[in-house]
């Protein structure tokens, strides 16, 4: 065994050509079952598409403290432009919530109240809704496996 | 381990912000009586004797000619006031108008206007702009804590869009469909524990969901698509960019009048379906199939 056969056994896919060369080589990987022929250069990481998880860690706080200073300044600079307060639009937003509520209310009592067809018609869609909701949570996710 | 940290999280966000809605104080005291309610479908209400109760009106046109103690709510041709009428309560319009009421209304009058948020444009763009500063930090904290979670719905929302948007829409339906299910239980106590915890539910799964879809707009935008350019890359890399970029993406798609709302709405569903279809990330199935010990034995 010669230099040639050393470089080859220790990186077969760099000095291909030994292969051909050495017929003590070649009885060597019949010995151990691998065909010289068949053995293909392996998987490069070069050659393969970017995984969705390179680089997935990185933290680049400068872009998120910059993100986050920006839309700050901005809501402020808005809020002064307009002449009012966060407060002040809280409380009108408040105002807001406070109706949806009512209707959640009052819309608890209609449906009680409500005539037989339109309860029998609610009733046969959460069936029927609820169904398809199962069927679609039963198929699996595809994702990384696409 | 994390995944269920964060969804503990998740969860008592969810909480607090359903519990906050709950308890909001009322701006008029309200009438503990129920017994005199009227409701009417379909048809126009002639309120003509004194009601000690709330009134709502679906499809069609209340005249008030007489004194409603508790709330009107009117979902169709809007209220007309006459002779003695007055409402005690919060008068709810959606559609129509409201004729002769003024000094009659005792509490708040809710207009389609209030509805869609009657602000100057300005203060509006204020608000928006605040509003994406609490879901820039929602966001980073979410994906800090679960990064992993985040990244592999993100993938799927891009893989199967069409499968989330559908489950997203039959989620949102079934929310509703099984709210009003659980309306009919509150007479007997335990509707409104079933109400608090669908309300968490539903709020949990939009908040994760948007953070997946600030993750994938972020990606679709700006991530990288050779390991070259990942590697020349100093900031815009990794989740957290990733997210963020999605924020001020869809953020600012979001001040476009109308569009905005649309498009917001668009994601909230696409995020409910890819939230529901990975499982929160964990990409476990939700429902075990039943398999014969022969059959799993072969």
């Amino acid at each position: 065994m010669n230099d040639a056969c050393q470089r080859y056994l220790e990186n077969p896919e760099a000095n291909p050509e030994h292969a051909n060369e050495c017929a003590e080589c070649r009885a060597l990987f019949d010995a151990l079952g691998v065909s010289v022929e068949d053995r293909r250069p392996r998987l490069s990481m070069e050659d393969l598409p970017l995984a969705p998880w390179e680089g997935a860690r990185h933290r680049p706080w400068g872009l998120i403290a910059a993100a986050a200073i920006s839309v700050l300044t901005l809501s402020i600079l808005f809020f002064i432009y307009a002449g009012t307060s966060p407060l002040s639009v809280l409380s009108a937003e408040m105002s807001r919530l406070e109706m949806m509520r009512e209707i959640f209310r009052l819309g608890s009592t209609a449906v009680r109240n409500a005539p037989l067809t339109w309860q029998v018609t609610i009733g046969v869609l959460f069936v029927v809704v609820n169904t398809i909701l199962v069927l679609l949570l039963r198929r699996a996710p595809r994702g990384i496996d696409a | 381990m994390r995944s269920r940290r964060v969804l503990v999280l998740l969860t008592a966000i969810a909480a607090t912000i359903v519990t906050a809605l709950l308890a909001a104080p009322s701006a008029t005291p309200r009438h503990t009586s129920g017994g005199g309610n009227v409701v009417v479908f379909g048809r126009n209400a002639t309120i003509d004797h004194a009601v000690n109760g709330d009134v709502q009106v679906y499809r069609g046109t209340a005249t008030v000619r007489d004194t409603i103690d508790g709330d009107l709510l009117v979902f169709g041709d809007g209220v007309v006031f006459e002779g003695n009428g007055r409402v005690l309560g919060d008068v709810i319009l959606a559609g129509g108008a409201v004729k002769n009421g003024e000094g009659r209304i005792g509490g708040r009058l809710y207009t389609p206007a209030t509805i869609e948020g009657a602000v100057a444009m300005i203060t509006r763009t204020a608000v928006i702009v605040s509003l994406l500063l609490v879901w820039m930090i929602a966001a980073i904290v979410v994906t800090l804590m679960s990064g992993r979670e985040i990244r592999l719905s993100s993938i799927e929302v891009r893989t199967s869009p069409l499968h989330c948007f559908a489950l997203g829409l039959v989620a949102v339906t079934s929310f509703v469909l099984t709210a009003i299910v659980f309306s009919y239980l509150v007479p007997y106590l335990i509707g409104i524990p079933l109400l608090f915890a669908l309300a968490v539910f539903a709020v949990l799964t939009k908040i994760y969901g948007t953070v997946v879809l600030f993750h994938a707009v972020g990606t679709l935008v700006a991530g990288a698509r050779t390991r070259e350019q990942l590697a020349q890359r100093r900031w815009f890399r990794g989740d957290l960019a990733m997210v963020v970029v999605g924020v001020l993406v869809l953020g600012a798609l979001r001040l476009i009048p109308v569009v905005g709302t649309l498009i917001w709405a668009f994601a909230s569903v696409f995020g409910i379906g890819v939230a529901l279809a990975t499982k929160f990330g964990r990409r476990e199935p939700w429902f075990l199939a039943w398999a014969p010990a022969e059959a799993r034995a072969r």
